[in-house]
């Protein structure tokens, strides 16, 4: 199977632009909230890799290969604004796909990318297990002569890697091992950039928080000087600092305000002016100029904005006159009311969504059994301990599926189609 | 087609500049019946992908563009507040006049951040069913993992904004006055409330109630249904709505 992952350097990238852009308080909440999410990962992802390419046949695992288009070298360390991660297009893809396994990687995207020594032809199985075991990861940064022919063929480096040596790359990967290891199995799961603390080391069987899958990419309660940074997927294929998408935070908000503040206010503080004197690395002018104008429509048209709610505006006019009529009193009761119906609705959703992400979670749990269970053999069937099991008992509003016997479309999958199972393994190895 | 019904239905009623920025499930349900009986399964599968892809960065962008507005506005209504708390000049009169303007805007604003959030879900839940479908008819198995990813992205993570609008309703308890309620001012205020955002929030919490009611492929992995317990007085408010909403 040409199976081709790309290995998305920006996550490093990223994680040592946090390194060095500021102290990344991250925070994400959701990983307090749901601690067991992260326990299944390690196995879960290389077994779903193995799933992914069972699916496919052939190229369609693409959807969940970064495409690295990023232009910024591993070793510098400057601030990094990851442009694209993402999934890998089709169009790209199919391009990859016409080369064979032995020719250059070379696509519309990546032109300068070094004259691999690409005689070296990886047996199919070889490569998926270069990146599916978790424990072989590990095992790339230690050992010094890094067989160069599995990792080459295991990288879609981006555009600038092309240009650099290829013996540097192999020296930062054997020395990165922190920032590195770790996207290996993000290969699979395309997360957002800006990812967690750079101190989390990568322990096989042991979990990351790179592998957890609803930890929010960005720090949102996290210190002004982490600026939260969001990939586009790219459109097709390299596409230079088009538009960083940047998430904005109230703290971040609040360092602007001061320093719009000092400049003299909202009419006078330029996007320069406040960009400097906001000292947050990662934000660019661009960011600052968009966010200064919405400041400044916010200002002097309060409550509501321009774009939106333009029924709100219409009606409120009316309800002015009608103000007139009716009392202080009904219209405080008014709003009250809407204020009940929409403190409604808000639970609602969040009752709904936390439904949700229980539900996908019990999915990924039964996916993690039955691909255990195939890998491993009936016999060699090993219970998973207790830690992982995520307890989905205690909640009231559960739809109540038992995680390990319940029927359920997954778990039916596993125990009634067992013939089918084996074609399914079939189909992987082909 | 329930879904996209009510999703269709759901997309007419709500605040016009967003019309174009939920998830364009009937298109994507039509290019999945294609799919199935297509001979050339990758090309298609990686077609169905990219789409559901650029869908994703629709939602995004949409999604933070309103957050960052929301993060703004939410400071500005709190510098309100605190100027009208400090300012003496003003007399009694003009106090509570900008007050009653903060209160009416501060409850625009909770709703139109739940607004957000209830977009989020549907487009969410509607990636959910497009998944789901199209594993179903081309026996793929596309849906885990790319949920997973779903799961991560910015507009499915809406934890800011609902801390927002959570800091909303502390304020707006502190600014209310409390007071007892005649039940003609219940009828006033239901009659004023069939209105704006209001209108908006009444009509989300009905579809997403109809959206969780029994399906015919209901299984331990579907939302329970949605029960409300003052359903009537919700539907009262529906009175002026020009779409029935069974």
């Amino acid at each position: 199977m040409e199976a081709q992952p790309t290995l998305s350097f920006q996550r490093s990238a990223a994680r040592q632009f946090n390194n060095h852009g500021a102290a990344s308080v991250r925070s994400p909440p959701l990983e307090d909230k749901y601690p067991k999410f992260t326990n299944p990962q390690p196995n879960f992802t290389s077994g779903a890799v193995g799933h992914i390419f069972s699916s496919s046949s052939g190229m369609s695992s693409d959807f969940h290969f970064s495409s690295v288009v990023s232009h910024t070298n591993l070793s510098e360390k400057a601030p990094f604004i990851p442009q694209s991660s993402g999934i890998l297009q089709s169009t790209t893809l199919s391009n990859y796909m016409k080369e064979s396994n032995n020719s250059s990687w070379c696509t519309d995207s990546l032109p300068d990318f070094l004259d691999y020594p690409q005689n070296t032809p990886i047996p199919s199985s070889n490569l998926e297990h270069s990146i599916l075991q978790s424990e072989d990861l590990l095992d790339y940064p230690q050992n010094a002569p890094i067989q160069s022919s599995n990792l080459e063929h295991s990288i879609m480096p981006s555009e600038d890697f092309g240009k650099q040596n290829w013996q540097d790359w192999t020296d930062q990967l054997i020395n990165e091992d922190d920032a590195m290891t770790p996207d290996w199995n993000d290969i699979l799961i395309d997360t957002n950039l800006a990812d967690p603390e750079p101190k989390m080391a990568y322990h096989a069987g042991g979990s990351s928080t790179n592998l957890m899958q609803t930890q929010p990419p960005i720090p949102q309660s996290s210190g002004e000087t982490c600026i939260p940074l969001t990939p586009t997927p790219c459109g097709s294929g390299s596409q230079s600092n088009s538009k960083p998408r940047m998430r904005w935070t109230p703290e971040l908000h609040e360092a602007f305000v001061e320093a719009v503040n000092k400049l003299g206010g909202s009419e006078k503080a330029t996007p320069k002016g406040v960009l400097k004197q906001m000292k947050v690395e990662g934000l660019t002018i661009y960011h600052v100029k968009s966010h200064l104008q919405k400041y400044r429509t916010a200002r002097y048209r309060p409550e509501p904005s321009s774009e939106g709610p333009l029924e709100t505006k219409t009606t409120s006019v009316e309800d002015l006159s009608s103000l007139e009529l009716k009392t202080g009193l009904e219209i405080t009761e008014a709003l009250r009311l809407q204020m009940e119906v929409q403190k409604r609705l808000h639970e609602q959703l969040e009752i709904q969504r936390n439904l949700q992400l229980r539900i996908e979670e019990q999915g990924r749990y039964l996916q993690m059994m039955f691909e255990k269970q195939c890998k491993s053999g009936t016999d060699k069937f090993t219970a998973p301990s207790s830690a992982e099991l995520p307890s989905l008992q205690a909640n009231p509003n559960e739809p109540g599926p038992d995680p390990v016997t319940g029927p359920s479309e997954e778990g039916s999958s596993m125990s009634a189609s067992g013939a089918s199972q084996p074609a399914k393994r079939a189909k992987v190895n082909a | 087609m329930k879904f996209g019904k009510r999703l269709k239905q759901h997309v007419e009623e709500t605040l016009p500049g967003w019309r174009d920025m939920y998830l364009n499930y009937k298109d994507l349900k039509k290019l999945v019946k294609m799919i199935s009986s297509s001979i050339e399964y990758g090309k298609s599968e990686a077609e169905f992908v990219y789409l559901l892809n650029n869908e994703i960065e629709k939602f995004n962008v949409f999604f933070m563009e309103q957050e960052e507005d929301y993060i703004i506005r939410h400071k500005e209504l709190q510098q309100r507040i605190k100027k009208v708390n400090e300012s003496e000049a003003s007399s009694q009169g003009e106090y509570e006049e900008e007050m009653a303007r903060i209160r009416k805007d501060i409850v625009d604003f909770h709703g139109e951040m739940v607004l957000l959030v209830n977009y989020s879900n549907i487009n969410y839940t509607g990636m959910a069913k497009i998944l789901k479908k199209y594993d179903k008819r081309t026996g793929g198995l596309l849906r885990l993992p790319f949920i997973q990813k779903v799961l991560e992205q910015p507009f499915f993570t809406t934890e800011l904004v609902s801390k927002l609008v959570k800091e909303c309703e502390t304020t707006m308890d502190e600014l209310f006055p409390t007071m007892m309620v005649a039940v003609e001012m219940k009828e006033a205020a239901t009659m004023m409330a069939g209105e704006g955002i209001f209108r908006n929030t009444v009509a989300a919490l009905m579809t997403m109630k109809e959206i969780r009611k029994g399906s015919s492929t209901k299984s331990h992995f579907s939302l329970p249904t949605l029960n409300l317990p003052d359903n009537e007085l919700i539907r009262s408010f529906q009175l002026n709505s020009p779409i029935p909403i069974i």
